[in-house]
């Protein structure tokens, strides 16, 4: 199959990765409608894109784009209504082991401490307790929480407890790694220090990555390509391939070209973001 | 008032704060009143006995065998109250949270039922299961399903929906999900009910013991209505009272979340 993307008014870019080799996930020509008491609503219309083994790519678009959607599409823990998503070759049919999920809301466990949190894949996955015990160490470690362990999310901060959840999707190290507004619940620079975490850890082992974001600055930051949607329908809109160097650290956020690719992207986004604002105040909901 | 500088440690009144001191004092006038009543002669017989003489009562009661062989029975039925009703209540809880149909269908019937006083079923309860231990149990275990049943249901529609997805996207098998997210989140609302269950199967195995039954404290409780040793009844009442109260703290122990202690 092609990943090749197919609406839009603007034709896209670039819809193939970069290097060679099949592409590992493809999402293709996925459309998602929710029968609503309002009738139905198309969140997410005929998107497609695909990504490579090792890439970094960011979904952005405005709130309420659909972008939570296709999250969970790709995740495989709700049904497209057209369309579909491929690992590797295979239909995802239902949560895929090698995908690795942290989601948008608060998702850690009340009852479970930071590590029993952390250790809770390998738990159920009957890795020895000892040893699930040492890598969810490690992992907390990783994620700046070191000395955290004992404690229950209730003792911590709204960015903190979104680390933990993080951590408790990387100590299994899953062969892709999908991440919905991770750091949306964080200031600035714990955003930019955990961004270079992440990218740190990604680029160690090679792991592929789909990030969904509303912060241009955090898409550019991380991103070889960055997927932008449209504002309801959630369509694909362009995708933008990033040439910053790597090793890239959040220092580059000052640099020229850093801020040529935000303009570019803005310059895609701000239509789209004035027409979801432009909806939710007639809507009257917060956006 | 610790601005002279000098910080004396608090006596034992000092250390219980205003709302202990108050619950003392609350203790010691109804004491005193009850006390001053007694001796005052205006209620009829014993009906008020001084407590000293309700005092002897209860330390005769304490060491007669007669007292703890029927103690037991009447925590038997208690336990096996709780067991049977509890354990149907969460099963039935768990079916109404877990379907918005089964919610719609049934849960009505449970909100009238829960409140309803469930000595009305009694006899048939005798015709049932006669007039021994087993209509006991089977009225306490009609009463703790209640409050059981409708806690269980909204604690497992109050499970985080995102919880549940990160079950699922980690591959949990159905037992796990049941084990590792359903449980652990239901826990303290299960618990609150299983509290709320237990002071209502106290209730209804009390009651009916007093109704129709040839031993447990409720029908010790009768008995020395009926030979008017009032002394005897308060004793036995008190001795419910504080069995009652003690289950429950200790109860309570569990129904806090963890890591959210204060
Ligand atoms: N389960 C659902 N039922 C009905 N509509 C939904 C449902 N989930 C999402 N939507 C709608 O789909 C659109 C996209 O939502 P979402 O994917 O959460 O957006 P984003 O994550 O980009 O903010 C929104 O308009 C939302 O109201
Ligand atoms: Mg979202």
């Amino acid at each position: 199959m092609k990943g090749t993307a197919m609406a839009g008014d603007t034709p896209p870019i670039d819809a193939r990765g970069p290097g060679a080799g099949d592409p590992l996930l493809v999402v293709d020509d996925v459309s998602v409608r929710f029968d609503t008491p309002q009738g139905p609503v198309t969140a997410v219309d005929r998107m497609s894109f695909d990504v490579r083994p090792g890439e970094f790519i960011s979904v952005i678009g405005p709130s309420g784009c659909g972008k939570s959607t296709l999250f969970n599409v790709i995740g495989g823990l709700l049904d497209c209504s057209a369309g579909r998503v491929t690992v590797g070759g295979a239909t995802v049919r239902g949560p895929h082991p090698s995908i690795g999920m942290v989601f948008q809301e608060e998702s850690t466990f009340p009852w479970r401490t930071v590590i029993d949190n952390v250790a809770f894949p390998l738990e159920v996955r009957g890795v020895p307790k000892a040893e699930r015990l040492d890598r969810a160490r490690q992992t907390i470690a990783l994620v700046g929480l070191a000395g955290f362990e004992q404690r229950f999310p209730s003792e911590l901060s709204g960015g903190m407890r979104q680390r933990v959840s993080i951590a408790r999707t990387l100590v299994f190290q899953p062969g892709i790694l999908l991440m919905d507004e991770p750091f949306a619940a964080l200031d600035e620079q714990t955003r930019l220090l955990l961004g270079d975490k992440v990218l740190q850890i990604q680029q160690d082992l090679k792991q592929t990555t789909l990030l969904i974001t509303h912060s241009i600055t955090e898409a550019v930051q991380l991103s070889d390509r960055i997927v932008v949607m449209t504002y309801r329908p959630g369509k694909l809109k362009r995708i933008v391939r990033i040439e910053l160097p790597r090793p890239r650290t959040s220092d580059v956020v000052s640099s020229p070209a850093f801020g040529h690719y935000v303009a570019q992207i803005w310059g895609d986004l701000r239509e789209e973001a004035s027409r979801g604002m432009a909806e939710s105040e007639t809507a009257g909901r917060s956006p | 008032m610790a601005e002279t500088g000098v910080l004396k440690p608090p006596g034992v009144l000092g250390r219980l704060g205003p709302v202990g001191r108050l619950r003392l004092v609350i203790i010691a006038a109804v004491l005193l009143s009850w006390e001053a009543l007694a001796a005052s002669g205006l209620l009829f017989r014993d009906v008020v006995p001084s407590l000293h003489r309700v005092a002897f009562a209860l330390v005769r009661l304490l060491a007669s065998g007669e007292f703890w062989s029927n103690a037991a029975v009447t925590a038997l039925e208690v336990a096996g109250a709780l067991a049977i009703g509890g354990t149907a209540g969460v099963a039935v809880g768990l079916l109404l949270g877990g379907s918005r149909f089964a919610e719609r269908a049934f849960e009505p019937y449970l909100n009238y039922l829960g409140p309803t006083p469930k000595i009305i079923f009694f006899p048939v309860m005798i015709m049932g299961f006669g007039v021994g231990w087993g209509s006991k149990i089977a009225m306490g275990a009609l009463s703790s399903f209640f409050p059981v049943a409708l806690s269980t249901a909204a604690g497992r529609r109050g499970v985080d929906r995102v919880l549940v997805r990160v079950g699922r996207s980690f591959h949990l098998t159905p037992w796990q999900m049941v084990t590792k997210i359903y449980l652990p989140a239901i826990r303290v609302p299960v618990l609150n009910g299983l509290r709320l269950g237990f002071g209502v199967s106290v209730i209804g195995v009390l009651l009916a013991e007093t109704k129709l039954s040839n031993q447990g404290l409720g029908y010790l409780v009768m008995q020395a209505y009926s030979r008017f040793d009032m002394p005897q009844m308060y004793a036995a009442l008190i001795v419910v009272f504080a069995a009652a109260v003690a289950l429950n703290a200790f109860i309570e122990r569990f129904t806090v979340p963890r890591g959210r202690r204060t």
